[in-house]
């Protein structure tokens, strides 16, 4: 059946109200691309969205999803996954949802190494509420919450995610289509947690980190024929670049295990018996 | 009422305590004998009073009593805890080699045995608590080969030469009172008996529940006194398929166990004090997006850290409404350790049948009582899983719009919507925290926000009607005093039945363990002349419910010291309460 699936398939039948432009857009033609080129279809893939203008991406994509609480969607990523690992898990979110707010649970999720994907649509901005500023917020970036600026540098993602042991760190612009779903399939087809931060710009509160902008002053990793993903070294260096900004793959642990097959987390816990296990008085008789 | 012994060691935190006396509670269990156990302990790994006590009897024992017979004290401070239960026929074990001098009142019989010494002598000074079982064992004419049992099993893993050491110390012990003791006018002699029993505590009872009922996915954090579930789990889970993941935080682990719960598992998570803080946050997004899912809360002494290894039943209220807006729910507080069991397996039922979060309420006390039970209190051929409505892909069709779409939150009769798990060929959906149609879409129009909200609570409303919320009924129940308990008190209010039966005091028992929906009490409580509630925690959180149910006045029994009612101490609590005007 996956043969057939077209990555339309992968859409629901419901407009998006993104604003019209809104780096979104590209961003989830991407995914659903890089899903239906990867094999999937909506009957075996699950979708996680967080809370702010990209966790609407649950209601617009078709496929098992869930769209809950703000900040948590990688652990509901996580006890999909660990619960069915046949089913293929994509979790989606904004900066806000998983850098701020949820921030504590990516260093872990990124850790745990559990073989899912995550998008985080970046636009260093709070859109849903109106233009705030969000964790990847230029420090001087002027919102009606900070008149002067955050006052605090930006989180850099990409090194938070190498800091925390991350085994696939990449970026990708929603503009540029190709690119981005060709960087998002590698990391649903990366053995273990594939992590892609897409620039998404917002057109309406953002006037800074702009189409233009990304545009003009992002560097693809993959013209720089010297970077190899597989480096360490390197990919340190493009992530703790303060002069420039990359995308493509900037790292990928070639020996990287996913946390079912460390743990041996296998089976479809979905499938259980109608009573006890059959030999389930032994664990009564363990407390003799 | 049987002849029980009562029996205790204490000393600082790291002593060895807990792992001593449970070998002497496996021992008696080994005899023949129900135990009843209790721990007194301070959250420190070292330092600290901590002592572990043991009421033991040929027959049922379910509450500990004002009463210690037989004390291996380590430290002074173990004696002056306990001096309100010792007297004059107790028997007081202690090393008086050790720098300590101990101060016994002269009507107790002091025991001095030089544990560390004679432990040295078996192989150990890290032996000298067996040293002090052996004695005991000597004390109340205890076969000394049921210790041998015991020791067995805790050490048996460790090699033969351990399991020697400990049973020639256990005996050093034994020998040097026999030697130097004539005890016999104490007069205890413990009688055995052919039973078998097993031995375990409330969260071991929920966490068998658990792999007994399916449950394959449990996601937690670590927090006193829950954790023993998780230990419990962790090693036994995978038997079947399942895992344990430790997350980063409480707000992590309900959200992981719903994403197993969403994937078709059954998941749970368990926790206490803050920790049911945290996972309030999600309470909301388990009920609207209609995942089924065990939510354990081991309630501890709070607010805030509260006295985090004290008993407290302060959380029926953060059951019954924790969350922002109206979040159906059910409450189900087990009243026992076997409950503990079979609650269990049922919460997993009612989470699955009526795809609804189900708050399994246990507390400290239980949590860490060790009690005996016949094995087939546990017979795990009268497990029963109902799945509810888990469509397979033939069942899909009936459930489909116009346009093909499933209908996930379907607006039935009963409430109910189909459930189906990822991998179910045309049934993907999207479920949501947002309010939204019956096929998981956001939306905020009057007439299907007003069709989902009453489809949820009729959920509730037919689990009302099709589902068991009896109360358990204990004494007389045609008495003029009604007493009323929900939780863990009601093995201390049946033992206190007996108290007050010797007094002439007829009393009707009811013990609840449904909170939420709950039995309806109105006429037991119109009948009764006298309706007492009894609870863990200042304020009567569950008398007030009752009193909002009947509206009527109930009395009150509030115990908020952060110790478990004791059967005596709580039947001169309800003789007391009975002359005591109704409050107005």
């Amino acid at each position: 059946m996956s043969s057939d699936v077209r990555f339309t398939d992968f859409k629901s039948d419901k407009q998006p109200t993104w604003c019209p432009g809104c780096g979104d857009f590209g961003t989830m033609n991407g995914m659903m691309k890089a899903l239906a080129n990867t094999g999937n279809d909506p009957d075996n893939t699950f979708v996680v969205a967080g809370i702010g203008c990209s966790g609407k991406i649950g209601t617009y994509m078709h496929s098992y999803a869930l769209h809950g609480v703000h900040g948590r969607a990688l652990p509901v990523g996580t006890g999909v996954k660990m619960a069915r690992p046949d089913v293929e898990v994509m979790v989606a979110g904004g900066d806000g949802d998983g850098y701020s707010i949820g921030a504590g649970h990516f260093v872990h999720a990124v850790r745990r190494n559990v073989d899912m994907t995550y998008v985080v649509m970046d636009n260093r901005i709070y859109g849903l509420t109106k233009g705030q500023a969000s964790p990847t917020s230029r420090s001087d970036f002027e919102t009606s919450t900070t008149p002067e600026g955050p006052k605090q540098p930006p989180v850099n993602p990409l090194a938070l995610a190498l800091a925390s042991g991350a085994s696939f760190i990449a970026q990708s612009f929603s503009s540029d289509a190709m690119r981005h779903a060709e960087i998002v399939e590698k990391a649903i087809e990366h053995d273990g947690f594939g992590f892609v931060n897409v620039f998404s710009p917002c057109v309406t509160f953002n006037d800074v980190d702009t189409y233009d902008y990304f545009r003009d002053s992002l560097v693809d990793l993959q013209e720089d024929e010297d970077h190899d993903p597989h480096d360490y070294e390197a990919a340190k260096e493009v992530i703790l670049d303060s002069e420039k900004e990359y995308q493509g793959v900037m790292y990928q642990d070639e020996n990287s295990v996913p946390y079912h097959e460390k743990h041996g987390v296998t089976e479809d816990m979905s499938e259980i018996p109608d009573g006890a296990p059959e030999d389930a008085m032994d664990l009564v008789r363990e407390f003799y | 009422m049987a002849e029980d012994l009562n029996w205790a060691i204490g000393g600082e935190a790291g002593d060895g305590i807990d792992s001593t006396g449970k070998i002497f509670a496996q021992a008696l269990s080994r005899a023949g004998r129900h135990v009843f156990t209790s721990k007194d302990f301070a959250s420190r790994i070292r330092g600290g009073y901590t002592a572990y006590k043991i009421r033991t009897s040929v027959e049922q024992v379910q509450s500990v009593v004002d009463r210690l017979d037989i004390l291996v004290a380590l430290t002074q401070r173990t004696i002056d805890e306990n001096l309100d239960e010792l007297h004059e026929g107790s028997a007081i074990i202690y090393d008086g080699e050790r720098s300590w001098d101990a101060e016994i009142p002269d009507e107790m019989t002091a025991v001095d045995v030089p544990l560390k010494s004679l432990a040295e002598e078996a192989g150990g000074a890290i032996m000298r608590n067996i040293v002090a079982l052996g004695a005991a064992c000597k004390i109340t004419g205890f076969d000394v080969e049921y210790l041998d049992e015991a020791l067995e099993k805790r050490f048996g893993g460790k090699g033969s030469k351990i399991v020697e050491n400990n049973k020639e110390a256990a005996r050093a012990g034994q020998e040097y009172v026999e030697e130097n003791y004539d005890l016999s006018h104490l007069g205890y002699n413990v009688e055995t008996t052919d039973n078998d029993y097993v031995l375990l505590n409330g969260n071991e009872a929920i966490g068998m529940g658990a792999l007994a009922a399916g449950c394959r996915f449990y996601a937690g954090y670590p927090i006193t006194p829950a954790t023993s579930i998780m230990e419990y789990l962790t090693g036994r889970i995978e038997d079947y398929g399942g895992h344990v993941v430790q997350a980063e935080d409480e707000l992590s682990a309900i959200n992981m166990a719903l994403g197993g719960a969403r994937a078709g598992a059954r998941a749970m998570t368990a926790t206490s004090g803050a920790g049911i803080d945290l996972m309030t946050e999600t309470f909301g997004l388990v009920a609207t997006s209609e995942t089924p899912l065990v939510i354990a809360d081991v309630q501890r002494s709070g607010p805030s850290t509260g006295m985090p290894t004290k008993q407290e039943q302060g959380d029926l209220n953060m059951a019954l409404y924790g969350g922002h807006g109206e979040v159906p729910r059910f409450v189900v507080a087990p009243t026992s350790i076997t409950e503990c069991f079979w609650k269990t397996v049922e919460a997993f039922n009612l989470a699955e049948k009526y795809q609804t979060p189900v708050f399994l309420v246990s507390d400290l006390a239980m949590s860490v009582t060790e009690q005996t039970f016949p094995p087939e209190a546990f017979d795990m051929s009268e497990v029963e899983i109902d799945r509810g409505k888990l469509v397979d892909e033939d069942e899909v069709d009936e459930w489909l719009d116009a346009q093909g779409h499933f209908r996930a939150h379907a607006v039935t009769e009963d409430g109910v919507s189909p459930r189906a798990i990822p991998g179910t060929t045309d049934a993907a959906h999207m479920s949501t925290g947002l309010e939204h149609d019956e096929l998981g879409r956001r939306t905020e129009e009057e007439d299907e926000r007003v069709q989902q909200v009453d489809k949820r609570n009729r959920k509730v409303e037919t689990a009302r009607e099709n589902e068991d919320w009896d109360y358990r009924e204990f004494g007389d129940p045609d008495a003029d005093n009604l007493v009323i308990s929900w939780g863990s008190n009601e093995g201390a209010l049946v033992e206190a039945l007996e108290y007050l039966e010797e007094d002439g005091i007829d009393v009707h028992v009811i013990s609840v363990p449904y909170i939420f929906p709950r039995p309806d009490l109105t006429e037991e409580i119109e009948a009764a002349d006298e309706t007492i509630v009894v609870e863990c925690n200042a304020n009567g959180q569950f008398a007030d419910v009752i009193e909002h149910d009947v509206l009527t006045r109930v009395k009150r029994i509030n115990k908020y010291t952060g110790v478990r009612f004791k059967a005596d101490e709580l039947a001169d609590d309800i003789t007391e309460k009975l002359t005591e005007e109704v409050p107005a």
